[in-house]
Order: structure tokens, then sequence, then C-alpha cells
């Protein structure tokens, strides 16, 4: 069973009324059929705003860290990717579990608006497109088109390998089966089978063409830091020249700022309006410290010790040479 | 009225080429932008807006002016200036009318001395829509996307040609010089007409309504409405730098050793640092002020000084903004509504 708009507004109002959390994170509709974004509800009235369709796929756990600056608990709905996202929290002790009531919605995929549009061919008309089992359902002007799901999700989530949350306090549908998805891996193999030159040119190809909005940083659940490196000014360690040597050296930089605690959400790329492959780059590192330390899924555990912070003292690998 | 077949586009581009910068809209790998045209490149006439608004060829978004050295009778300054006169052709009638809201700004005094020569040097090829995108507003603002007055030349798409209508000087000198390549377009008066008239009816209008709007603001500075919108807002920048008419900009030195170099470059209202005080006091301290300042600036301050909503409804933010807190989602939810919904 499939979890219903129905059960989302339920579960929100006893939460509401039970005083269970001051504060509950879900997604409301914008304007366009395409647009579901970030709702904060705190009263009974403005429960009906809730939705849950393909198009949720903005992560709630990022306003985790503002909104418990004000409220001491927080109800919020999680996707598999979103629950992943917790754990980074937890883990990096930005927030207490008690803090945050979590109500868990296995996801089959969130939908790609460009996708649905090329196949739909007249997207003035589009009304709404609602999930079906494995369908979507495209509502335009001139009646129904039913699409093979699995066409027409965000690429994200066409490499997911967490559909249902790995933590909850109450999970509002049955756990899906996980899927056939594609080997995450890929494209990160195809680059390091390039040529030096070759990656350069990839590389600074895109960098060349970022903007530096911050965007892939700021919905960023593992970008957690109080102050980030890129905003202090004294000393300004990143400059504020849009050049390809401090654009390289901003994407650089974070990327090994997440380095072992990137849960892989894709979020960075998803939100980039320059469309730079950014989690590629992540993907790399994950890459990497699988094949150095051992297999690790960063989000999955939070009690785990992570690669890159923990040590030791028999490391095989030491500091010095001798 | 003069016409161009298509498939003599490229050598166009090759004729205007030899005698000054030309930019055009080349896709860059799934991104559509303005950039120096070099033969091999892929020209897109057919995206509607490109991902940055053609402002960054007057307004470009790190601008180095100042270079200095250390001598040993001291500093040493040599100003840069910008390069020589370009065409910038295929600019939409909404980033057109940006370009002119930037105007407003950067030219009256004290005039922007680069801002000025690289717009009195360019020569601005409109190009008329024929298929506006569902997240496109413009007529809100009165802008007709099938005209561009101020344009040097409006370039409209019949299908297999382009007609041109020179509506200036540089225009008509345009026109002459890439004569050899025109045929006459008079008898294709009424098809062009009737594009640019099938383009403005197809702008949806998503009920929206801004009369009266920024009169409504006056009142509206400590409204809770505030208090509402930005707590979704992640503060990054892409709705600023992809605005056509948002302009702010930082003044940087960028110093190594004995020499150094002083820039400009794009800022965002929507950064913690932006108004950020020596002192270490911040006017605008939480998202909530840096959220109010953007769509006020918009929709009040700006239309106060010059008498036109800062607003071309070009529909980027509408079309990027991460978490959809958009021009369209914000206009609606300040009053601006007549009926209906999108």
């Amino acid at each position: 069973m499939k979890p219903t708009v129905d059960k989302l507004k339920e579960i929100a109002a006893e939460t509401l009324v039970g005083k269970k959390a001051e504060l509950i994170l879900g997604w409301q509709k914008g304007s366009f059929w395409w647009q579901s974004f970030p709702a904060f509800i705190e009263k009974q009235e403005e429960l009906d705003s809730l939705t849950w369709d393909p198009f949720c796929v903005a992560n709630l756990s990022i306003y985790l860290l503002e909104e418990l600056k004000r409220k001491k608990k927080v109800a919020l709905f999680v996707k598999g990717c979103d629950a992943l996202a917790i754990n980074r929290l937890l883990q990096d002790k930005c927030i207490e579990r008690e803090q945050v009531l979590l109500y868990g919605l296995p996801c089959k995929g969130m939908a790609d608006r460009a996708k649905i549009e090329a196949a739909v061919g007249e997207e003035l008309s589009i009304r709404e497109v609602r999930r079906d089992g494995d369908e979507f359902i495209v509502l335009t002007d001139n009646g129904e088109q039913h699409l093979d799901a699995s066409n027409y999700l965000l690429d994200k989530c066409l490499s997911c390998r967490y559909p249902n949350p790995i933590v909850y306090d109450q999970l509002l549908a049955q756990e899906i089966d996980t899927f056939p998805v594609k080997e995450r891996f890929q494209s990160v193999v195809k680059l390091e089978n390039s040529t030096f030159e070759e990656r350069y040119l990839y590389w600074s190809g895109h960098f060349n063409r970022c903007l530096r909005c911050f965007a892939c940083r700021n919905v960023c659940p593992a970008c957690n830091c109080r102050e980030c490196i890129f905003d202090q000014n004294e000393p300004r360690w990143l400059g504020k020249a849009n050049i390809l040597s401090e654009n390289q050296f901003c994407h650089l930089i974070r990327a090994y700022h997440v380095a072992g605690r990137c849960i892989d959400c894709g979020e960075c790329q998803r939100v980039c309006p320059m469309d730079i492959p950014l989690q590629e780059l992540n993907r790399k590192l994950i890459k990497d410290l699988n094949e150095l330390y051992g297999d690790y899924d960063a989000g999955t555990d939070p009690e785990e010790p992570q690669p890159l912070g923990t040590f030791k003292l028999d490391d095989p690998a030491s500091f010095s040479e001798s | 009225m003069k016409k161009l077949k298509k498939e003599k586009l490229t050598e166009l581009w090759s004729l205007l080429a030899e005698r000054t910068s030309l930019y055009l809209p080349v896709d860059e790998g799934g991104s559509v932008n303005f950039l120096p045209w070099e033969k091999g490149m892929e020209v897109d006439l057919d995206a509607l807006n490109s991902t940055i608004p053609p402002k960054s060829i007057f307004f470009q978004q790190t601008e180095v002016y100042l270079q200095y050295t250390t001598e040993e009778d001291g500093l040493k300054f040599e100003e840069i200036t910008p390069q020589g006169p370009a065409v910038l052709f295929g600019v939409r009638p909404c980033d057109l009318k940006g370009i002119q809201l930037l105007d407003n700004v950067f030219l009256q005094e004290p005039e922007d001395s680069l801002y000025k020569q690289r717009r009195l040097e360019t020569t601005i090829v409109a190009l008329t829509c024929t298929k506006p995108d569902s997240s496109c507003f413009c007529t809100l603002f009165d802008i007709d996307p099938g005209a561009a007055p101020g344009a040097d030349l409006l370039a409209t798409d019949l299908g297999e040609e382009f007609v041109f209508t020179a509506q200036s000087e540089k225009g008509e000198s345009l026109l002459e010089a890439i004569a050899t390549l025109l045929e006459d377009a008079e008898a294709d008066s009424k098809a062009v007409e009737e594009v640019r008239r099938q383009a403005k009816a197809a702008v949806p209008t998503h009920g929206l309504d801004v009369e009266g709007l920024k009169e409504k603001l006056d009142s509206m500075f400590d409204d809770p409405i505030w208090g509402t919108f930005y707590r979704r807002c992640l503060g990054c920048g892409t709705c600023t730098y992809l605005c056509p008419t948002c302009h702010c900009f930082d003044i940087q030195d960028h110093t190594r050793g004995e020499e150094g170099l002083r820039f400009r470059c794009w800022d965002s209202c929507m950064f913690g640092e932006f108004t950020l005080m020596a002192s270490g006091h911040n006017p605008r301290p939480t998202q909530k002020e840096r959220v109010r300042n953007r769509f006020l600036h918009k929709l009040n301050y700006y239309p106060k000084n010059f008498e036109s909503y800062a607003c071309v409804g070009c529909g980027r933010c509408v079309r990027k903004c991460p978490v959809n807190l958009d021009m369209i989602e914000v206009i609606k939810a300040l009053g601006g509504v007549t009926s209906g919904s999108c």
C-alpha cells in the first residue's frame, strides 16, 4: 500500500493535536504541477496544504539546523534518501534523536519535469501528474496519459539504493521491494579510464560554468558547518572572482570536506542551475574510500566509525615514511 | 524589412565575426548562454531564454578594471578598459527590458563608465518569441514578446527565415553590412505581424495582477508574510544571479606580492555577507530580512525610483529556484491576483 496524502494529513493532525511536535515539515503544491515545495505546518488550518506527489523531492531534514534553534521538537516526513540525511545530522551531532519525530515514506522515485514534458509534448496543458503503481498518470487538457514511471524519474533516483527510510519513528506505508538500479559508479569508472587531459577538460568545462550561487552547498546535509570556509572573509580563503581557479578550488574543497560523509543523495547536482555533474565528483571520493578502507555507506549507521573520522593505533599505513 | 534564409546563418556569423565581437546563444552542454562566437560552436536560437541572462555582456560577473604594481616611487595604476564594439544577437524581449532596467541604474549620475562604454558600442539584435514557456509572464509587466522597443534590430522567426526590422541607426548600419546575404521582405509583413501577435496571445497570465501592488507593499514591511516565505529559502544565489534585473556587485582586490588587480563581481542579497559591516553588525541578520529585501526591491523600491517594476517575467526564478520561492508564488501570496490559477 502506498502512502496517501490523506494518511499524511491524518498523521500530521494527530501530531499537532497531541502536541507531539511544535512544527511539521512536509510539502505543499506550488502554482505549477511540477512544483511541490517545503511546507512549515504549525497550525491545524495549515494541514490541508500538505501534499505527497511525485515532485516532493526536497529533503526536509536540512531545515532542522535552523528550526531546532527555536523549536524543541520537529516532526518531518522522510523518504529513503532523507533518512540517510537524518543519520548524517545525528552522527555529526547537529541534532539529537529526541528532537525529531520521523514519519517514514517508502519512495519509488521522484518525477523529472523535463522528461515528462518531452514525452507529453504539450507542456502548456499538463494539469497534474500522479503516481499509480509503476505508472505516472499525466492529466492534460486533452485527457490522461499513462507513462511507465521508470522512464521518467529524476536521474538521481535511477541509482537509488535506499527507497525505504532507514531511520523512522513510524512508517506510513509498507516497505517497498528494492528495484534494479543503475550502477552508481559507472560514470566515475568512465572518467577514471580517460586521460588526465580529457579529465581536466571535462571538469574545467563544467567549473567554468559555475555561477558560485552555492545552491549545492546550501542544500547539502553534510554541509552543516556553523560557518562555511567559503563565507569567511578574514582571511578570505575563496576569492569572489568567478574564474576557473577559484571555482575549482571551491568545488574540490567542498568535495573533500564532505568526503566520507556524503550520503550520495544527489541533491547538489539536482539543484545546480548550471547542470554541473557534482554527484560524480562525490562518487569518485566514495569509490576511492571504499577501495582504500573497505565498503562504507555514509548515513546508514550513525554509530559506525567513519573512515576519515577515526584512527587505529595499529593502522597499517603510518603517517611517516619510516 | 529584410530577410535572411536560415541556411545562411553560419555565413552571417562569419561575416559579423570578421568585423566585431559576436555574442550568440550557444549550447554549452545542456545550458544555453551568450558566448563570444567561434567557428564550430552550436548556436541555439530556439532556446527561449539563455540560462544566464544577457545582462552579463554589459555587467560582467567578474570584471577587472584596474591593475596596480608597487614600484620604488610608489603605486602605479593602469586602467583596463572594455573591449571594442560587439553585436549581441538573439536577445529576447524580456531580457532586453532587463537591460533597459539596468540602464536606469548604471547610466544615471554618476554614470558607470564600464557599463556605458559596452552599452554604446554594442548593437543588440532582439529576437521575438514564437513559443513562450508555461513559466513565462512578461505580459504582466506590459512586455510584448513580439516586440522589442529600444533594440537596434528586431528579428522575427518565420520558420525558414528571419525577418529583420531596423529600429536605430546602429541597426540600419548592421543591415547594410550584411546586405549581401539579405532579401527584401516587405511582402512578409503580414506573416511577421501574425507571428508576433500569436506570441503575445500565448503568454500565460497565471491569474496575476500587479495593479496597485507597489502601493500595497508600502505598508507591508513588517507584515508577518515575510516570516513564512523565508523559511524554505536555501539562501543560495540562484535567483539573483539568473535574474535579468539584479545588479548588485562587490569590489575586491586580488593582491599577490607587488602586483594586484581590482575587480568588481556580482553579489547577492541572499548571502549573509552581503550587508555585513566592518563593525560586525548586520542590518539583515537572517534570511527573513534578505528575502524581504529581494522582493521589496523588485516590487517596491525600484518602482519608486524608476516608475517600473524590476521584474520582466522571464520565468528564470520560477524554473530554477530549488524550493520554488519564485516571483509568481510571491506575487500570488502578496495578493497580486485577479482570478484563477496557473
